[in-house]
């Protein structure tokens, strides 16, 4: 129905929030447009959670402001947010059947019963389960306690709803089927969200756009393809995909493209630094390609980066494989697709090609200045 | 509207943490209950028990270790000692019952417990008298079953006082065994035998060690309520068994002798807090293994 | 073959166990059916001529009174203070958390006796000389470890996400506390309740010490009237005591079923 229109609809401006002498979130901005699905994406401890309670309401920022829907609620308790939570542990009562839980969030607005009643009905079948809205919550699978968690959510009508690890107490097959599901429904409803995940498989299917928080700080925000083809630090390299890496020095740098020597050799890549600069050099292993006949037939190319080295180990998984090839004492990481690598052995000779334009370049955060 | 809020000036607020207010707020007004009420009563006692007319005094103390008192006190050990072992050798065995019933007989079973410890000491010990007395079920019983020729004399006797003693505190040596009984992994003890255990090997070196806490748990437990009775021994032997507890009423209630009862109350006080401590270390100790 | 002997053994001490402990109950109900002043038994018809006498015994009605009263309210006020020190101990990051756990639940290890000659002390010192006041004030530490006891097992178990739902849904914090907590919580309430009140109603070594000539507590009027004149009257009292209790037991168990106040309980 409805995709995101840019209009800003939660804006968190310059916000910090500290427990005693630990700085959680330190200065963060986001702005999510209306109808937009944002991720915040992290390890434990990176304050993502944290930043989904100071929206609920649930916890209060020392600095910065929060506004919903063009209200500015830094100061208004969760109850006048008009906010929907689906928490990790669902937090379902109880006390209360099924119907019982979804209604809870009008019933305390005092809504009229058939009003209640008509909502309830609507956003059970939404979630597809309007036949067991006389059931206990505890007589439910963890999928469906899931989707009332949801539905107790999407009743009361919300501005914005926020997801505490929702998927992640769900099993694999269960989690990955209600991700594609989950953001269709929203997408259908309009609904505007926020997801906390530690998962970035979560991240990726779900999301518009993917906000990398590390120590208290968004890393990076951007929208999914972006985020994977362009980390913008190490960190969002490590933490969302695959990556192989090796560590030089800055050899020449020239119109955008710097040259670094490596332990397994020269090696180019897209950035900008300074001759002399300590550096890791970095790429997908999807884009390493493996040639087992080492006799250079793209000898001349420099959009390219050439290794040397020996295969040291061959791992099949299924769709793919993964090849460890030793070069200058590193092991860089390939992964082929499909059968590409049935005729490597252990201890060939290999040599490995890959795009510059696919090799990221950070400043190595362990050198010393 | 959207822009007004996008245009929120930043406001550096400080809020203090209201949550930790909070929380010393709750637990202010029980832990002024048990401070003033609890805490403090203590410590007069232990006060009134050494204060002598000229100042610090140990006399009250010196009264306790005169043969007669020594034997008031063994008695109470002894009763406490008594029950607590009777009432293990019953309780232990019962609890495995009880946790390997299902659905109707383990309700039953667990009215069976629950019911008399809700019921009244008073109303059970006067229940014994009834079932002791020379004229009483017991001795009919007994007579019919030719076991005696003569009606044999129970109630005031130890017999009697050790049946109220067992009988009022057995269910709380069966819970805290039941408790961690049903929690037992039965695996466990297949596992013991699948690597050579025979059952009674098995029982002693897996099902014994694993069940350590609940049974310190119940033992402490009996052994402290047994040892400071009061009602029991009144109604179920009387004069002719003084223990501490009766000792301490007498003092306070008959002879007006304060300074004695307080000094008497702090030596049961003692017995029971060294069964309390000991069992914390057993426990622990027997955790950490 | 020895596993079987051992299985008939455990089911053999809990026929006795069984039988031992529904002995007296019995025999208290046995008793109070029976026709003639002296006991009886097996019983050479019914009466409930003793069931009238109940009403006549030398005020009984005042000590059942007092003895309400005093259960009652302390009961609710140990509700009160022991959840919320429970709230604090499980929820809160307070200092000495686990000390304050214990010492709220160390009474229950102490003498009773020894508690009822130092409050009597004590209030003797301090000039406090209301002896009602003094038993309801003594009576909190009776049934304040119960409380506290149950309300923590029960909140180490209770999810506080429960309350922060329930704000986000649009409840305030109070109304959270209300709508969810207590409900969820009910049955830790109830087993709190229930033992707190059976405490505090039943308890005779605390009360002894604090009670006067004209302020009598029911448990310590009975042992009297033992003492004094032990006749049916007594048995037809303690039955009605007992199904009273068999009342509240069958109740709570409809509520919120026995083997979890087993597992609170202990």
């Amino acid at each position: 129905m409805s995709s995101p229109d840019g209009a800003p609809h939660v804006v968190i401006r310059s916000v910090s929030k500290r427990y005693g002498p630990l700085t959680v979130l330190d200065r963060v901005d986001l702005t999510v447009a209306r109808g937009e699905l944002v991720t915040l994406l992290g390890p434990s401890g990176c304050g993502k959670t944290t930043l989904l309670r100071l929206v609920a309401g649930l916890a209060t920022p020392e600095e910065g402001a929060i506004a919903i829907a063009g209200r500015d609620v830094t100061r208004v308790p969760p109850h006048r947010r008009n906010v929907g939570v689906v928490f990790q542990s669902y937090a379902l009562f109880p006390h209360l059947t099924v119907a019982g839980n979804v209604a809870f969030g009008l019933a305390v607005r005092g809504r009229p019963r058939e009003e209640i009643d008509r909502a309830v009905a609507r956003t059970l079948s939404l979630v597809r389960l309007e036949h067991l809205g006389s059931r206990r919550v505890s007589a439910l699978s963890g999928g469906q306690q899931q989707r009332v968690a949801l539905a107790r959510a999407l009743a009361v009508e919300p501005e914005v709803l926020l997801f505490d690890e929702a998927l992640s107490a769900l099993d694999r097959n269960l989690r990955e089927d209600m991700q594609v599901e989950l953001r269709r429904l929203l997408r259908e409803i309009g609904a505007t969200a926020i997801f906390v995940t530690h998962d970035q498989d979560e991240a990726l299917t779900m999301s518009d756009r993917i906000a990398v928080m590390n120590g208290g700080r968004i890393e990076q925000l951007a929208d999914p393809k972006t985020l994977y083809a362009r980390p913008a630090t190490l960190f969002t390299l490590g933490f969302v995909g695959q990556s192989t890496r090796v560590r030089g020095t800055v050899a020449a740098a020239a119109d955008g493209v710097v040259t670094v020597d490596t332990p397994v050799g020269r090696l180019s890549a897209m950035g900008h630094f300074a001759a002399g600069s300590p550096v890791v050099v970095a790429a997908r292993p999807e884009h390493l390609n493996v040639v087992a006949d080492a006799a250079g037939h793209d000898g001349g190319d420099r959009a390219r980066n050439r290794v040397d080295g020996r295969v040291r180990a061959v791992i099949f998984q299924g769709s793919r494989s993964r090849i460890e090839v030793e070069a200058g004492g590193e092991t860089l990481l390939a992964e082929l697709p499909g059968r590409g690598a049935a005729d490597l052995r252990p201890g060939d000779d290999a040599r490995l090609v890959w795009p510059v334009a696919e090799t990221f370049v950070y400043p190595d955060p362990e050198a010393r200045p | 509207m959207t822009d007004t809020a996008v245009r929120t000036p930043v406001t550096a607020v400080t809020r203090p943490d209201n949550d930790r207010w909070l929380t010393l707020g709750f637990a202010a007004p029980a832990t002024v209950v048990l401070a003033l009420l609890f805490v403090l009563p203590l410590a007069l006692l232990l006060v009134a028990s050494v204060a002598g007319p000229a100042g610090f005094s140990l006399a009250e103390y010196g009264r306790l270790t005169t043969p007669h008192y020594l034997g008031v006190i063994w008695n109470s050990l002894r009763l406490a000692v008594l029950t607590t072992g009777i009432a293990f050798a019953i309780g232990y065995p019962a609890a495995f019952a009880l946790a390997r019933a299902r659905g109707v007989v383990r309700s039953a079973l667990l009215a069976t417990l629950f019911l008399p410890l809700a019921a009244s000491v008073i109303v059970k010990a006067f229940a014994w008298t009834i079932l002791l007395r020379s004229d009483g079920i017991v001795n009919t019983v007994l007579l019919a079953l030719g076991l005696v020729d003569e009606p044999i004399r129970m109630i005031f006797t130890e017999t009697a006082l050790i049946v109220g003693a067992v009988n009022i505190f057995l269910p709380f040596m069966i819970l805290p065994i039941y408790a961690v009984v049903a929690q037992l992994d039965h695996r466990l003890v297949d596992a013991a035998a699948t690597l050579g255990a025979s059952p009674a090997v098995a029982f002693v070196r897996v099902v014994v060690p694993l069940t350590l806490p609940g049974i310190i748990a119940g033992v402490a437990l009996v052994f402290s309520l047994s040892v400071s009775a009061y009602v029991v021994p009144t109604l179920l032997i009387g004069e002719r068994y003084p223990t501490l507890s009766t000792t301490i009423a007498k003092a306070f209630l008959l002879a007006r002798q304060p300074a004695f009862g307080a000094a008497a109350g702090v030596v049961l006080l003692a017995i029971t807090l060294a069964a309390v401590a000991l069992s914390a270390r057993l426990g622990r100790s027997g955790g950490s293994r | 073959m020895t596993a079987r002997l051992a299985v008939a053994f455990a089911w053999l001490a809990a026929v006795v166990t069984v039988v031992f402990l529904m002995a007296p109950l019995a025999t208290v109900v046995a008793a109070s059916f029976s026709p003639s002043p002296v006991f009886d038994l097996p019983l050479d018809g019914v009466s409930l001529r003793w069931y009238e006498r109940i009403g006549r015994l030398d005020g009984f009605w005042p000590a059942l009174s007092l003895s309400l009263q005093i259960a009652v309210l302390s009961t609710a006020i140990a509700l009160v203070i022991g959840t919320l020190a429970a709230i604090a101990i499980v929820r809160g990051r307070l200092p000495g958390a686990e000390a304050l756990a214990t010492a709220l639940v160390s009474p229950l290890m102490m003498p009773g006796l020894v508690l009822g000659i130092a409050l009597l002390q004590y209030f003797r010192a301090i000039g406090f000389t209301a002896t009602w006041s003094a038993l309801v004030l003594a009576h909190l530490i009776v049934t304040l470890p119960y409380v506290a006891r149950t309300m923590i097992a029960g909140l180490a178990l209770f999810d506080f996400t429960l309350v922060e739902a329930a704000r986000t849904l649009g409840c305030t914090y109070a109304g959270a506390i209300l709508r969810v907590m207590v409900p969820a919580l009910a049955p830790s309430f109830l087993t709190a309740g229930l033992f707190s009140f059976l405490a505090s109603f039943d308890n005779y070594p605390v009360s002894i010490f604090l009670t006067d000539v004209r302020t009598k507590t029911l448990p310590i009027k009975m042992l009297q009237y033992i003492e004094e004149a032990p006749d049916p009257t007594l048995a037809a009292l303690s039955t009605l005591i007992l199904a009273a209790t068999v009342i509240l037991l069958v109740a709570s168990d409809r509520l919120i079923g026995l083997h979890r106040m087993a597992g609170t309980a202990e």
